[in-house]
């Protein structure tokens, strides 16, 4: 038997209720210079960001980008580590060009990422996200990132923004709740 | 020409949508941007390791 709820003026469940919250998108194959995942649902309050064997034509930055009827491109803070076996260690600003709320360091054409984002609204439109990547093709690098960005309005897409390249292999897909 | 894969996460639609003149035009200012401070600076700076971090 289906039951459907109309959540829209929220939910109130008794302690202890089972409930599946959440929503899968829709999986898509990276390409182009970004891959945009819009119209999420305003009473969104957590963003999940799976990519599998992510890849870039040519040498590649990317920056995940949230915003309110528009992507947002400027404004985040934050920091993305990338550390890689020679070792050497990479440092790069999110509140600096290019801008994100989490981020890949520069890649290789033919590195192969994976890894997860995650967003949690902190308060109001305010946003953190905190995630890390695999670079298992160049140097098995990683790159850990944590950023925030306080949106002028409620969030409704995120992306995840080759700067400069474009994308030409793998999959990603966002669960949200 | 560029584009970018815009999902509907309520709908499930998958579009592709082709670049305006005026996005290309910031995209390739961008890549050209990148190119020039890739030439200043590398990529991925080596760090000395500091003990007791």
């Amino acid at each position: 038997m289906a039951v459907t709820i109309d959540g829209s003026a929220g939910v109130t469940t008794n302690t202890g209720a089972v409930y599946n919250s959440i929503q899968t998108g829709t999986a898509v194959t990276a390409s182009g210079a970004s891959v945009d995942f819009t119209n999420i649902p305003s009473w969104v309050k957590r963003i999940t960001v799976t990519m599998t064997g992510i890849s870039f034509a040519a040498v590649g930055v990317a920056r995940i980008r949230i915003g309110a009827g528009s992507l947002v491109t400027t404004g985040y803070a934050g920091g993305l580590v990338g550390v890689a076996t020679t070792p050497a260690v990479s440092l790069d600003s999110l509140g600096a060009s290019p801008e994100g709320i989490a981020g890949l360091s520069a890649s290789a054409a033919g590195t192969v990422v994976t890894g997860q984002f995650i967003l949690i609204n902190v308060t109001g439109n305010t946003w953190q996200c905190t995630g890390s990547v695999v670079r298992n093709t160049d140097t098995a690098a990683l790159n850990i990132s944590n950023g925030w960005i306080a949106l002028s309005g409620t969030l409704d897409r995120l992306s995840l923004v080759a700067t400069t390249s474009t994308f030409d292999a793998g999959t990603i897909n966002i669960l949200y709740e | 020409m560029t584009h970018r894969i815009v999902v509907d996460v309520q709908t499930g639609e998958v579009t592709q949508v082709e670049y305006t003149a005026e996005e290309q035009a910031a995209y390739d200012a961008a890549v050209a941007a990148q190119a020039e401070a890739s030439a200043e600076t590398p990529a991925e700076t080596p760090v000395e390791p500091t003990e007791g971090v």
